[in-house]
């Protein structure tokens, strides 16, 4: 069992020896029944105190993945699978009842207030640098502003609100604007998703979404599944919820199956989300192949899945694989779409596509939280889509934002210092980079400030710690020529950094974990 | 397949709202059900301008992501508004929502546990207990006396229930249209204060004043930000905008800011550019004065019917603004068994059961004056009084 210990880094020694031996035993490269080392033996090994390796073990046990034995050490437990129609909330009487001890849980996750839980301090900065003209962002996920269909958009809502139309204006229902609703059906319909008005809910952004799932389906101590990295919003509200996060890393064909296997056979999650096309903040496209396996296993331990599906319309080359809603045959995929990505985000419009059942406690959940989606934007967007607007603007960003991500590329090729190296995705609005060894995000952050250009540091994305050395960058919102000069100066920067480490010899440490000021 | 919903969705219940909604559009019926301002009163070509002139000043900023709290400049002229009616702030102050339903969910989701007490004027507004509810509170009544709040029986209240919110809406309440007098006001804040309290101080109707003059609000008084004050360009510009907005003290204000990213990142940058060209370059004072005129009419016209009707067996209030009158009938009478009857004549009504937290029977009903049209006041009341055979 090898374990490396990273002590440059925030996280506490015993956190980072729990989730490694979590990831050998989800792997399976600690099979059930395998005994891990004695406390002592291991803190020997590995230069700790024993407290810590006492701590990284009691944290194993409260995931249900190790167990102690008098007289035989501790031993990895095998996976205990539930049926079908088992109820999560006598989990506790049922393995009392099947002989094995009750499990001690982390209390202490769950008893802090939900507003305690609340913090998400990288996008609020994001959202915050919005206007700081003099700097180049390649942090908010934004389209560009220059493509905006301003002229159609002012026309539009000057034919909604003629006088007399003052319906555009009054409450409506939770559930949406009934011709919006039936537009977006039809719309994916032709996208191969089976769906009609009915089983549409508007939401104010595909965040709305994702709280709205959350406040339905979550509770403290629930477990969810999702790809590491993935959508820091999505992290930040499952986070909040208290809920456990299981996370499955991902590999060049999406969603590493394996390992979530091995977690569905361990736990019980309320749902896996995943972000199967373009993702953010790595680009990579889940493969057709793991798309079935994905719904395959969703099907077998029935489990739902929470499909985001934000960027599959913005393809640079072949149009991408079916989505895991149109492949589901069973109703297991609850998907969530959105305006923002493919036309702009100010209006804060997205939908929700789900079974009938989970939309009408969706659609509830939502009355109470702020009784319906703005019926004037719904109205406009609605005459906007109407007009086969929506499709022509489509055309045109997918070949600017083509040009756009060829532009990045290109200028990383030209200026990208050794040891610097990224991805290029077929789609959608990031390249996922990893620093040269030993540069942190966090460091080249304040760096790149002093030169006037912003990403998001990779971290954000991860629920463990990870992603230090990764960095995200949005070629969506600015020109080429902006584009171009951004990377320059990126790369300025990271070339500095090394100079300075050579000269200096030490690595720079992290002075601020609230990356964005 | 069978989903498995966290515990709280069975505290999320299907409102009379909603049913409502649905009523309201069947053009025969005449409804006093709806919370709903008179369309034909909406400054329809003022807003109609004012998105002419920001999404024509070729800026494509208007359609970008915008900051949590909201757009700055809106947020310095609500503040300005504010302070012209006492209450102190500061654009940091202010923060938007996409109208005050959303206020009162964050503020729930950043106040309440399951289990936590709510302290409430009892009837409420029903959108209100249902958000509470969806967070499992518990619910107490704020006690009152013949004189109004009993400020004695509130500190017992208090420390009896331990409530981690007071819920009040003090001028033209919904349901009942009633309004707290100062002295009401200073004693709750008096109260609260003492034993650390937050109050949030739902306003949504305030400028819709048809006689006296302005009360001010509790947050006013307040000096240690224990009042979250509730605004909302509802009622004065339009509901389907859905724009609102929180005043409280600046360190809630950031709690707010991230409750609300994880929510809905931030409301509608266009709508906010609108309401701020609109607040800018139009009268709204002018306009709320039409709205008034118009609803003190409906109300003066709603009172002479329900005294030519119902002046036998029932009695009513008599609000000075706002938009519903709270009609009690005789003990008899259940105004939630009477209601489908009612419909068949075809007018509607909210029961009164729907507005307080323990939903006994109740004999009283919510009637809105704002909505229907003078001719359907007359023939509303009327056919009321004909269905209830008083």
């Amino acid at each position: 069992m090898k374990l490396h210990i990273d002590r440059s880094g925030k996280t506490p020694l015993y956190l980072q020896i729990r989730s490694q031996i979590r990831q050998l035993i989800l792997a399976n490269d600690l099979p059930p029944g395998f005994r891990l080392p004695p406390e002592r033996k291991l803190a020997t090994t590995l230069g700790v105190n024993r407290s810590t390796v006492v701590n990284a073990y009691h944290e194993l046990v409260a995931d249900g993945l190790i167990q102690p034995h008098v007289g035989k050490g501790t031993i990895v437990s095998p996976p205990q699978p539930v049926g079908p129609s088992h109820d999560r909330f006598t989990n506790a009487n049922d393995s009392e009842a099947l002989g094995a001890p009750v499990q001690p849980i982390s209390w202490q996750n769950f008893y802090t207030r939900q507003s305690e839980r609340l913090h998400n301090p990288v996008l609020a900065s994001i959202l915050d640098e919005i206007g700081e003209e003099d700097q180049i962002s390649f942090a908010l996920g934004s389209p560009a502003g220059e493509y905006y269909p301003l002229q159609e958009f002012s026309q539009i809502s000057q034919e909604v609100m003629r006088p007399g139309n003052w319906q555009a204006f009054e409450y409506g229902p939770t559930i949406g604007h009934y011709p919006l609703r039936q537009y977006i059906a039809d719309w994916l319909s032709q996208r191969g998703i089976r769906t009609q008005a009915q089983t549409i809910l508007i939401t104010s952004g595909s965040q709305q979404g994702l709280d709205l799932l959350t406040k339905v389906f979550l509770e403290p101590g629930d477990y969810i599944v999702m790809e590491e990295p993935s959508f820091l919003g999505a992290i930040g509200v499952f986070k909040a919820s208290g809920a456990h996060i299981l996370t499955v890393p991902l590999d060049q064909e999406g969603l590493r199956i394996d390992v979530l296997e091995q977690i569905l056979a361990r736990h019980r999650p309320k749902f896996i989300y995943t972000l199967p096309t373009f993702q953010n903040p790595s680009g990579i496209t889940t493969s057709l192949a793991r798309r079935q396996q994905l719904l395959k296993l969703a099907y077998q331990y029935h489990v739902p899945i929470v499909e985001d599906d934000p960027y599959s319309e913005l393809f640079y080359g072949n149009q991408p694989f079916p989505s895991l809603k149109s492949l589901d045959e069973y109703g297991h995929v609850i998907y969530l779409g959105t305006f923002s990505k493919i036309l702009f985000p100010g209006l804060r419009l997205g939908w929700c596509v789900a079974p009938t059942p989970v939309l009408e406690q969706l659609s509830l959940a939502k009355q109470h939280v702020d009784l319906h989606t703005s019926t004037t934007a719904q109205w406009v967007m609605t005459e906007f889509c109407k007009r086969g607007l929506l499709d022509e603007h489509l055309l045109i960003v997918r070949k600017q934002y083509k040009c756009q991500r060829d532009a990045m590329v290109y200028a990383l090729k030209e200026f990208a210092p050794q040891g610097l190296s990224w991805t290029v995705p077929e789609g959608g609005y990031y390249l996922w980079c990893e620093l040269p060894p030993g540069m942190k995000a966090a460091a080249l952050l304040t760096k790149a400030a002093e030169k006037k250009v912003t990403f998001v540091p990779g971290n954000a994305f991860y629920v463990n710690s990870g992603g230090k050395d990764r960095i995200r960058l949005c070629f969506c919102r600015h020109s080429e020529t902006t584009i171009r000069e951004g990377i320059y100066r990126l790369c300025e920067a990271i070339t500095e950094m090394l100079n300075q480490s050579q000269t200096k010899g030490t690595t720079n440490r992290p002075r601020f974990t609230e990356p964005l000021v | 397949m069978q989903h498995t919903y966290a515990k709280r969705v069975t505290h999320m219940e299907n409102s009379a709202i909603r049913e409502l909604l649905k009523l309201a559009e069947q053009p025969h019926i005449i409804s006093f059900a709806g919370g709903l301002p008179a369309p034909e009163l909406f400054p329809l070509s003022e807003i109609r301008e004012s998105y002419a002139q920001v999404l024509g000043a070729g800026d494509p900023s208007v359609l970008q992501y915008g900051t949590t709290e909201g757009y700055l400049p809106l947020r310095e002229e609500i503040s300005d508004q504010m302070r012209s009616k006492g209450i102190p702030s500061e654009a940091d102050n202010i923060f938007l929502t996409n109208g005050s339903q959303q206020g009162l969910d964050l503020i729930a989701k950043l106040f309440l546990d399951p289990g936590d007490v709510v302290l409430l004027q009892n009837p409420s507004y029903l959108g209100a207990i249902q958000t509470f509810r969806s967070y499992q509170a518990n619910f107490a009544t704020i006690p009152t006396n013949a004189a109004g709040i009993d400020d004695i029986a509130l500190e017992v209240s208090i420390k009896l229930n331990r409530p981690k919110l007071i819920y009040l809406a003090p001028t033209y309440q919904n349901p009942t249209g009633t309004t707290l007098t100062i002295e009401e006001r200073k004693a709750v804040l008096r109260v609260a204060s003492k034993y650390g309290v937050p109050i949030i101080e739902d306003d949504p109707y305030g400028e819709l004043r048809y006689e006296g003059s302005a009360l001010p609000a509790i947050r006013s008084f307040s000096t240690e930000d224990e009042v979250i004050y509730l605004g909302t360009f509802s009622k004065t510009l339009a509901p389907g905008l859905r724009l609102g907005w929180i005043v409280a003290g600046k360190s809630l204000i950031a709690k707010l800011v991230v409750a609300k990213q994880g929510t809905d990142l931030h409301t509608s940058t266009l709508l906010q550019r609108a309401t701020h060209y609109y607040l800018n370059h139009f009268d709204a004072n002018q306009h709320i004065e039409t709205i008034r005129q118009a609803y003190k009419v409906r109300r003066d016209l709603m009172l002479s019917e329900l005294q030519e009707n119902f002046s036998n067996q029932a009695i009513w209030t008599k609000p000075t603004g706002g938009m519903f009158i709270w009609l009690t009938l005789p003990e008899k009478y259940d105004t939630v068994n009477l209601l489908p009857s009612v419909l068949t004549g075809n007018v509607a009504y909210v029961p009164g059961a729907h507005f307080f937290t323990d939903e006994g029977s109740c004999s009283s009903m919510r009637l809105n004056f704002s909505n229907p049209t003078p001719l359907q006041i007359q023939q509303g009341i009327k056919l009321l009084a004909t269905i209830l055979t008083l």
